[in-house]
Formats: structure tokens, sequence, C-alpha cells
């Protein structure tokens, strides 16, 4: 029975690695310790039972007194003049465009009724093919946030503001930008990067009409240096994707392109191509190098862990090693060839204590698979570490695997850090009157420099945004803006095709188009909602039309446009360029004594601009499963050296900068190195994400090529600080045994060449199991899942669309520490290894619908039973709330509302209008007191039944797709019917590595999971 | 047996039994009458529409008005310009369909009493039961000959459950039905 390839132990946290016997009582109680303690009495306000009893009848009378006519049902209150395109109940959905970071996806929009409930991406659309990720996901709840801006405000006194008409803050702030005109001194407008040529055409006429205006770009997440490097090797403008498709070999480099760099639905897609279990063939491996541990390591067949800043020397190494055996032939410069001959990659190897086996078997595989492997590199890396490895892949010929088609461009200058270090400089001597904040928020973003105290310095700043951010709070005018969903916009991040960006809903509220705001300085001409959508049109009528020379008039072309939310242009794609590296600056200083800071985008909240979005900050950490907070990571040697434990504060210091964050351990973390992560540590922004984690901005490196990284010291504060993690929670049953997870089978893994050998491998170890219980025949239609776990990697996005598909409420920070986490859906990590060299495991967990379901048996009213298609049905209007099916749940995926989370949860924050708009009107909103938990997205279910009803043909089960499935980047989630033999889902549940978690206790789980196969080589490293 | 005791019992205890069986009686009674289930219930209209002259007299197919019936779950009541379909032209003159044409001109939406109502967690879907060939009459009675529309029927899980069971004996006329979905999902989700 023993598993031979996998002898490891897993273990999901550090706590449990060192301490399973505390683990061990957490996991035999049902809910983690103070889940179910409730009311502390002697809290309570002192009320005599006298009294209580006179309130009770005061109040019943009072109630009864307003009864009115129990027959009356209400209104029903039907359109004037209904919408054509209106089906009450039916969907409709619009292809637009998301502003969530500098890639613009193009997405569909589900609107119900004229609101925007749900967004996925647009399937036709060449570069997110339907998929999205955590942010757009989640940004829907930025449209409905109710702490948004509605209202034009004027600054009365330090922190204090009115209201006050568009027309009175437009006549001031024309009044001052003419005045600096006049008198010659700078008006500087920020922004963040801009995709949109339409915008950036706004922008230049601001500077025309007003000639002393300036404009500034940053993005915090640059990949500017990427550019670089594509400009100096190959003379390009743009960054080619890469085929990962087609690749054999994998190698990145500082690079979590699974997760935060560069375009990650895209990348996945590709990436999950060649894990594909049927095409052994083609299966891919995947070397990851990092420093701190990211989704994309955790997904790595070899993960080498090395500190980020010796990454340039082992590249020298690896060139050097490669091009010794490769002999190509390069132009490159003299001292660069210098610098590559004096490293040998065994000195490297033995230096940073790499493991030499590992490093044989990539420089091997890299060699074997010219051609079909590529190094990818890290947006984090500096240029000179950019170049050198496109230099590896131009020895390795990967340049096979460079999709021209699909090249990534710039379409706004990005300035440098120091450009905006010179623009402070000119504030503070007075040179800057006007400062508009288009959309940026540069306090907080751009908190290694000083805009705080800058901004006390100039005449008049205006901010353009959506939320009261930090740099709205410091300016003399808020104008709100539109949501991306209430916009039009066009945006262009790929050579060969433009999105188009068009409103999905009417304004909210009393807010403006940003582009139409600088319109009205420009034009002189008062404010209409059409002002931008006209100029847009015009220019794509001017410069998009003719350069696609379509067969239709334009009216025609732009409704098309439109309605598929983008154009394909054709560019010369079968460019193939030649490498010409003229210079390279010599190798910098590295410090291995000394502490070295890695700064990282948020695994969810990117670079903080979704402020205010509570879905990302309760969505645990891909890695460390921490919700709501930020914290500084460190390996467990590092923490032991240091004496350091979990949730002890440091100071970090970097010369002037310091900062307090806690420390969270995890094993796999390069070290002698602190990793912190962006986007969290708001100080404004609105109710939920004010104080919530630390602002780690400040510590962006001004001086050096990557600004990511730095050297910093710290010292323990002694102070203590409660990180709350979803790790232990909802543990899976513990047995006496330390390694149950192996023993029973949650996780099961393989290595390819072993399946290659033994495809019977896995079911070879399944045994015959005895049933008490009668077997139900299912005829007709009967549900089941299943989940690829090689093509999974544990992204998340699966559980943001749960969130948003079936009215999921935040809980907060003190309740997800009471293991009172509401997700439907999540995924659980496992550890093993050792804490020095770990391998991850991911596991998408929700409701397995099992056959002999144990939350069924004890329910007291019959609330959670099955249906004669196969689900475990849960009834909330029957339910009472004795969590007897929560306990007795072998998978512990049901979730009980302790309280109206909606109430509950940050003053009402919940229930606050417009938020109920964001609620899908298909899914029963729970109140407190009653069970829930996956129900196969039940709603698409009866949907799908229906149009077959519609049609009059037989439901057979095809056409249903859930939440999760959708979103699945990897399309690792296939639902479907099982009885139809044809299936996708049939074939896979008969799959060779088919397996079912916890199938001794003879429940039979709908979900079954396709076992992860480790490309390992033989040598078993 | 004492006389005292006897006399406590037949001057206390039957009478209290007798009144607690009473009053028993009378809330099961007035719990359990048709009316409160709704039925009867004929609530005034901010316009006297009737569904006598237009669809029983005039002959208007249900799905004229209620336009999604056979595509949606709501079978929808008319947005007014359905209405001004015909009354653009027709009976611009009676005091009702003036109030009609100023509220429609105005863009002021009319506000028309409810009269069938389902809880909300019950997710009733009409175009699935009008697709199946089952009859608007089913459920809402004969709407044709009512001048004032009146709940006919009884709207609860009972109700609906008493179809799906006996479907070939309540829906004798369609002659492929089959018993509807029992399960808990087909209505609650």
């Amino acid at each position: 029975m023993e598993n031979k390839n996998s002898g490891k132990e897993y273990w999901k946290s550090l706590r449990e690695y060192y301490d399973p016997e505390e683990l061990k009582k957490i996991k035999h109680d049902e809910f983690l310790e103070g889940a179910i303690d409730f009311v502390d009495l002697e809290s309570m306000p002192p009320i005599s039972r006298r009294k209580f009893l006179a309130l009770l009848s005061a109040s019943s009378a009072f109630a009864f007194a307003a009864c009115t006519n129990y027959k009356d049902k209400g209104e029903i209150v039907p359109y004037n003049r209904q919408p054509e395109e209106i089906i009450l109940g039916k969907a409709n959905y619009y292809a637009s465009t998301l502003n969530c970071c500098s890639r613009n996806c193009s997405v569909l929009i589900k609107t119900r009724e004229g609101r925007p409930i749900k967004i996925d991406g647009n399937p036709e659309h060449p570069v997110s093919q339907g998929k999205v990720c955590v942010r757009g996901q989640a940004s829907i709840l930025n449209l409905y946030d109710p702490d948004r801006l509605g209202e034009p405000l004027q600054k009365l006194s330090e922190k204090v503001f009115s209201s006050v008409s568009w027309k009175s803050a437009e006549d001031q702030i024309k009044k001052s930008l003419n005045e600096a005109v006049k008198n010659g001194k700078e008006i500087a407008i920020i922004s963040r990067k801009i995709n949109s040529a339409t915008a950036l055409q706004v922008l230049s006429e601001f500077v025309e009409t007003y000639p002393t205006a300036k404009l500034y770009f940053y993005d915090v997440l640059t990949n500017k240096n990427q550019f670089y490097a594509w400009k100096e090797c190959y003379n390009l403008d743009s960054v080619p994707s890469v085929k990962l498709e087609q690749a054999k070999v994998i190698l990145a480099i500082e690079s979590d392109f699974l997760n935060s760099d560069g375009d990650f639905v895209n990348q996945t897609i590709r990436y999950a191509k060649t894990r594909n279990v049927d095409d052994l063939k083609n299966f891919s491996r995947l070397y990851v190098l990092e420093g701190n541990l990211t989704l994309t390591g955790a997904n790595a067949d070899y993960r080498i862990k090395l500190r980020s800043d010796f990454i340039r020397e082992f590249l020298f190494g690896l060139i050097n090693e490669i091009n010794k055996r490769v002999k190509k032939q390069l132009t490159i410069p003299y001292n660069l060839s210098q610098l590559i001959a004096q490293v040998d990659l065994n000195v490297v190897v033995k230096k940073f204590n790499l493991d030499e086996k590992v490093i044989k078997t990539l420089v091997e595989d890299l060699i074997r698979n010219r051609g079909r492997s590529v190094v990818l590199a890290g947006n984090r890396l500096s240029k000179e570490e950019n170049i050198l490895i496109l230099l590896i892949n131009e020895i390795l010929d990967a340049t096979n695997l460079y999709d021209f088609s699909q090249s990534l461009i710039s379409l706004s200058p990005e300035n440098d850090l120091n450009d905006f270090q010179e623009l402070i400089t000119k504030i503070k001597k007075g040179n800057v009157e006007v400062l508009i904040n288009f959309d940026a928020n540069p306090v907080y973003d751009l908190s290694n420099l000083d805009f705080k105290e800058a901004l006390k310095k100039v005449n008049l700043t205006v901010t353009l945004s959506e939320l009261k951010t930090e740099t709205a709070s410091l300016s003399d005018f808020i104008l709100p803006i539109h949501n991306p969903l209430e916009s039009w916009n066009d945006f262009q991040t790929y050579l060969n095709v433009i999105n188009l960006q068009q409103p999905v809903i009417n304004p909210l509220y009393n807010t403006r188009q940003k582009e139409s705001i600088i319109l009205t300085f420009v034009y002189n001409e008062p404010y209409h909602e059409k002002m931008y959508h006209k100029k847009l049109k015009s220019r794509w009528e001017k410069e998009v039309y003719p350069k696609i020379k379509p067969a239709v008039d334009f009216e025609s072309f732009w409704y098309a446009s439109l309605h598929d939310g983008f154009v394909n242009l054709t560019n010369n794609q079968n460019i193939r360029p030649t490498f010409t590296l003229k210079n390279f600056k010599g190798s910098t200083k590295t410090y291995s004594d000394r502490i070295l800071l890695g700064i990282h985008s948020g695994a969810y909240t990117f670079d903080g601009r979704f402020a205010n979005n509570g879905w990302l900050y309760e969505l645990p950490h891909p890695i460390t499963k921490i919700v709501w907070d930020n914290y500084a990571t460190v390996s467990p040697a590092f923490a032991k050296r240091h004496n350091i434990e979990n949730g002890d504060v440091i100071e970090i210091t970097n010369g002037k900068v310091k900062s307090q964050l806690p420390v969270f351990i995890q094993a796999g973390v390069c070290d002698n190195a602190i990793f912190l992560e962006l986007g969290f540590g708001h100080s404004e922004c609105g109710e939920i994400g004010r104080g919530v984690g630390v602002n780690v901005n400040k510590f962006l490196n001004l001086s050096s090529s990557s600004r990511f990284f730095d050297y910093v010291s710290f010292v323990n504060t002694g102070k203590k600080y409660n990180l709350v993690t979803a790790q232990e929670h909802h543990a899976l049953d513990d047995t006496f045994v330390k390694d149950f997870h192996r023993k029973r089978k949650i996780i099961q893994e393989g290595t390819l060449e072993e399946y290659e050998k033994n495809k019977n491998f896995i079911q070879a170890e399944r045994k015959e199991l005895l049933s008490i219980v009668e077997e139900v025949e299912y005829k007709g239609v009967k549900w089941a899942m299943a989940i690829d776990m090689n093509k999974c990697t544990g992204c998340n996005v699966c559980v943001v669309s749960c969130i948003a598909e079936n009215n999921i409420p935040m809980v907060g920070k003190d309740q997800v520490e009471k293991g009172r986490e509401m997700h439907w859906m999540r995924i659980d990590t496992y550890f093993s290894g050792t804490p020095e060299d770990v391998l991850v495991s991911n596991q998408p967990m929700l409701c397995q619908h099992c056959d002999n379901a144990p939350c069924e048996n004890v329910c007291p009213v019959s609330a959670t039973n099955h249906s004669s298609d196969g689900l475990n049905q849960m009834a909330y209007n029957r339910c009472v709330g004795t969590r007897y099916c929560a306990n007795n749940c072998p998978y512990k995926v049901r979730r009980f509302n302790f309280f109206d989370f909606r109430s509950e949860f940050a003053n009402d924050y919940q229930y606050r209008e417009p938020l109920n708009f964001l609620n899908n009107p298909e899914v029963t909103v729970r109140s407190r007191g009653v069970m829930e938990k996956c129900t196969f997205c039940i709603q698409r279910i009866m949907e799908a039944r229906q149009e077959t009803i519609e049609k009059g043909i037989e439901f057979d089960g095809s056409g249903v797709m859930t939440a999760c499935q959708q979103a699945c980047p990897s399309s690792a989630i296939v639902f479907g019917n099982m009885n139809d033999p044809k299936s996708e889902i049939a074939r896979l549940r008969k799959h060779d590595l088919a397996y079912y978690v916890l199938e001794e206790t003879n429940v039979k789980p709908n979900v079954s999971y396709i076992t992860r196969l480790r490309n390992i080589n033989s040598e078993g490293v | 047996m004492d006389n005292k005791y006897l006399d406590y019992i037949l001057k206390i205890r039957v009478p209290v039994t007798v009144f607690f069986i009473i009053l028993s009686f009378a809330i099961t009674y007035f719990v359990s009458r048709p009316e409160r289930d709704g039925i009867g219930y004929a609530p005034e209209q901010p316009i006297p529409f009737s569904h006598k002259l237009h669809a029983g007299e005039m002959g208007i197919d249900c799905k004229y008005c209620h336009t999604s019936v056979e595509k949606s779950r709501f079978a929808s009541v008319p947005s007014l310009n359905i209405c001004m379909n015909c009354h653009t032209v027709s009976r611009k003159d009676r005091p009702t369909i003036i109030q009609l044409t100023t509220a429609y001109q105005n863009n002021q939406p009319i506000k028309w009493k409810r009269i069938h109502r389902l809880a909300d967690f019950a997710y009733f879907n009409h175009s699935v039961h009008v697709n199946r060939g089952i009859s608007c009459e089913e459920c809402h009675g004969d709407v044709k000959n009512m001048d004032v529309v009146k709940q006919v029927s009884s709207f609860t899980m009972a109700s609906c459950l008493d179809c799906h069971r006996n479907a070939k004996v309540k829906l004798n006329y369609i002659s492929s039905i089959n018993n509807g979905p029992e399960n808990c999902f087909a209505c609650h989700r």
C-alpha cells in the first residue's frame, strides 16, 4: 500500500511541523476556540426580568399596532418604456474593458435588469480568452462600494470638506489654471500609466491649451526594465509574450508568472496546456529560481531557492555553462563576455549552497530541449538581469517560443522615480501652481517620496478619484469620477488588439468621466456625458477605422467593435529581430552578510489601488493563508537565529525610512532576507481598507536599477501582533499519525515517470469498500465535478468568482480568526519536505456532494438532503441551525451564519446602499442562523434546464458551467453530467489518475481529483 | 369522591379544558382559512384594468402583454408602452385612459397592487411551466372572466407539490406530462 513516490510527510503549517500535539487538539474540536463563544453575560447591560418583560410586551403591542393589512402584498412597478433588450429575469452580457492594472483585460459583464452583477473574461478575446484575474472578478465590488465619492468636494480646512457644485469647482480650478499659465508656473498632472491613446490625446490637448502643464506617469509595479532590455537587445519597443504552451522546460527566474508577474491570465492558460496528463509527450517541466516562496514556486517541479540579489551571479554562471556546451556565436560586448567567463557555475552552486543535482538536471534539460526550453524573467528584476535572461534564451533558441503576435506595448511614457523627486523639489521651491492627480494616488503609491509635505506647497491640488484616498484628503478639490463600468474608453496593451470600454450602467452618483473633466478645461464648454464618447468615436473614425479597412461603414464597424469589446489589428507579425547588444553595465555589488529586503506585488491587493475592496483582503494569501494583513516574511532559520517568532513586530530600517511589521515565518523562503508585500496600509480610502496592514511603498528603492530590492536592518520591538491565517482552520480530521494527509489520501501525487511506467498506480491502491446502505441508482442526469491538480495552480480566481456568484459576505479579520469565514470554496495548502526545502500541494476544496453524505443523516429537520440528480441540497428556509451537519462533514466545507455577517461586519457596510445591487438575484441572501455551502451553482443548472424546456429538447446536462469552472484560467475544473458517456466529466471520472479525497469513508464524493504528477527526474532529486 | 374535588373539576377544570379546545379549534380555523393564503384577495388597482374585457371579450392573448412568460422566470407586468400600442388610438377620451396616457408621457410609473406572491426563497419559474403546456388558468384561475383580478388558488408549497406529484391527473390535458421535480433545489437555492 505504500505510495513510493511520496514518502513525504505533509504538514499544513510550521506550527503543525513543530507542534502536532497542539494542533491535534484544535482539529479534535469541531470549531476553533472561541468560535462558539457567543455572549459574555458579564458584559451585557444589566436589565431586570421585570423590565425585560415590560419592554417585550410594549414592543409587541407596538408591533401589533403597526400591523397593516396582512393581505397586502406590496406593489409591482413595471417600466414605463421597457428597454427592448431587457427581459426581466434574463441576464444581458456586455463586452467591456477593466482598468484593474496596466493590462486592461477585456471582459464580459453580466447585467441583470441593468445592474452589473458579475464579471468574467471575454471569451472571444485573443489574450484573456474568457478568463480574468482575481482583481477583475472582485472589481465589481468597487462599482457598488458605498464609500465611493458621490459629490465634488472642496477643502475648507485641514481634513474638513464640504460638497460643492461641479460648476463652482470647475470655475475655481479654471481660474487657477489660467493664472498658472499667466505667471509661467507649472501645472503638474500626475497619472498612473495610461494605455489609452484617446486619453493620452486628451492630456496632450490639455498641455497644448495650458503650455506650462507637464505630465508625469508612474506605475509602482513597473515592467519597464523588460522594455529597456528588449530595446537594448533587439531594438524593439515591445515585449512579446511567450508561447508557453509549446515549451517543454520552463525556468522562471524571480518570476511569479502564475500569479503576479506579467499577464497572469494568459500565461496560466498557456502553461496549463502543458500540464495535460493525456499528452505526456508534451508535459512540461517547471523550474523556479526565487528567493521568496511564490505561487509559481509552489507549482514548480524543481524549486531552487536563491536569494534574489545573487541571481545575477547565477545567471553569469548559467550562461557560461550553457554556452560552453552549445557554443553559439553571439555578438555581445567584450566586458559582458569577460564577466561571463569569470563565473563558473559549479563555484556559484557551491557558494550559494545550491543542490548540485538539480542544477545539473536543469542545465541538461535546458540544452537537451533547445528550442523548446525558455527562461522567464520576473518584472522585478533589473534591466541587466533581464538582458542576461534574453541572452540565455538566445543561446537556447527560445526565440522560437516568442509570440510576436501578442507583443506587449507601452503607449504612455513612464517617468522614473527620480523625475518625481525633481517634481517635489520644484514644488518645494514654489514653482508648481496647480497639481492635478488624474486618478492617481501619489501620497500612497510613492510614499518613498515626500508628497505629503510637498502638497502643502502647491497653490491648488485637484484630485480626480473614485475614493477619498490619501492624496484626495490632502487636496483642495476632490472630483469624483466614474467607475470603469460607467466609463467610455479604449485601451491598447498589445500591439495587435485594441480593447473598447463601454458603460454598462448609468452613473450611480453625481460623478464624471475623468477624461471629460479634463476636456471641460480644454474646450471651455460645459460638461455633458457624451463629451469623451464623442472624442473617442471621432478618434476611432480618423485613426483606427482607416487602419483596419473593414468592408462596412464606420457606424457599423463601431457598433460591431463595441459588441465584441475589441478589434484586431493586423501588424507584421513575422518579425525576427536579431540580438545585438551594444554595451552592458558591469555587475553590481552584493552584500551576502546584509539583510536583503524584497518587495513583492500584493498577492491579490496588487499595488494597492483596490484600497477598499474587502473581497481581496479576506481572500487567504495563496501561500501563507493570512487574511486582512501584510507582514514581513522570513525563513525559519533566520527567525531562529534572530530569536523571533510568528507575530513578533519588527522595525525595519533603511536609512531614514522605518516601518514596523509583524513577522510571519514561512518555510521555503531564502535565508537572510525579508520579503514584504505591497497594497496594504491605507490611511484613507473608506471603511474597509483603512488601517489594514502596513504601507511598504516607502521602501521602494530610488537609486538601484530595480526598485524592489534593497539592504536593510531590523530590530525586534518586543511587541506582538495577531496575524490571522485561514490555514489551520477546517483541517481535515486528524488521526494519531502525523502524516495523515498521505495516509488518508487527501493529497495523492506521483511522478510523470511512475505514471508512464504504471498507468494504474493510483487505482491499484484503491480498496473495495463495504457499504452499509443500499446503493441508490441515479437515472437521468447526475452531476459531478473533476479537478485536475496538474492544471490547478492555486490562484484563487475560482474562490472570488464563487463569492460574486453566490452572494457570499465578508466577515472580517476577527471572525476569520474564529474560523467563521464564509467562502464556499477554499484552496487548501499542504507542505511537505523540510522547512528549508519545501514542497507545496494546493487543493481546491468545496462541497463534495457525496452520494452517502454524512451531513444528511444527522440533520434533525432534513434541511439538507439528496436530490435525484445527485446534488447535496441545502434548504435554508428549513434549516434551524443545529450545526450537526458541519460537525459531521469530513471535508469541513459547510459554513454557518453565526451572525448576519452583512450587518455584523464593519458597521453594516454590506447593508449600505448601493451594495444590495451587487447581489445575484437568483441566489438567496442568507441570514443569521442557517448553514450554507456550495450548491454546484444550482441557479445555473436550473437556467440551463429552463432553456432546454423552452426549446422542447431533453435536458442532458450539457451547457452548464459553474462559476468556479467558468473562472478557472487553467481550465482545471470540469463539471457536467457523469451519466452522459460522451461528456468530458464521464471520461475524467474513469481516468487512471482520478481519486477521491477520504475515499475510505465511503461517502462517495461527486468531486474527483486528478492526481498531480510532478515531472521529476529518475535521479530522484 | 370528595365533593369539593368534583366541584373543582366541574367548575374549573372542565371549563378551562373546553375553553382551550375551542380556542385551538378557533385558531386553527382562523389560520387555515383559504383567505389566509390570499385566496379571494382582489385589491383595487390604480387603473381599473379589466382582464374580462381585454383577454375575454376581445380575446387578446395573455402573452401579448405578459411578454416574458415563455422566456423567463417572470411573466412580467406589462410596461406602459405595451398599453400604449393600442391606447394611443383607442378609447383616448376615457378618463382612465387619459390617466394612463399622462403617466406614460410624464414617465411616471404606475404602481399596480400585487396579487400573487410567492415567498422570496421560492424560485418559481413561469417559462418552464408555460413551455410544458400548462395553462395559465391552472394557478391564476379564469382571469378571462374577471373584471377585477383576484387570487383563486393557494400559493403554498403544498399546492405546488400537489401538482408536481399528481401531474397526470391534474394536468390530464397534456399527454406527455410527467411529474415535476420534488427536490428542494428545484425551487430553493
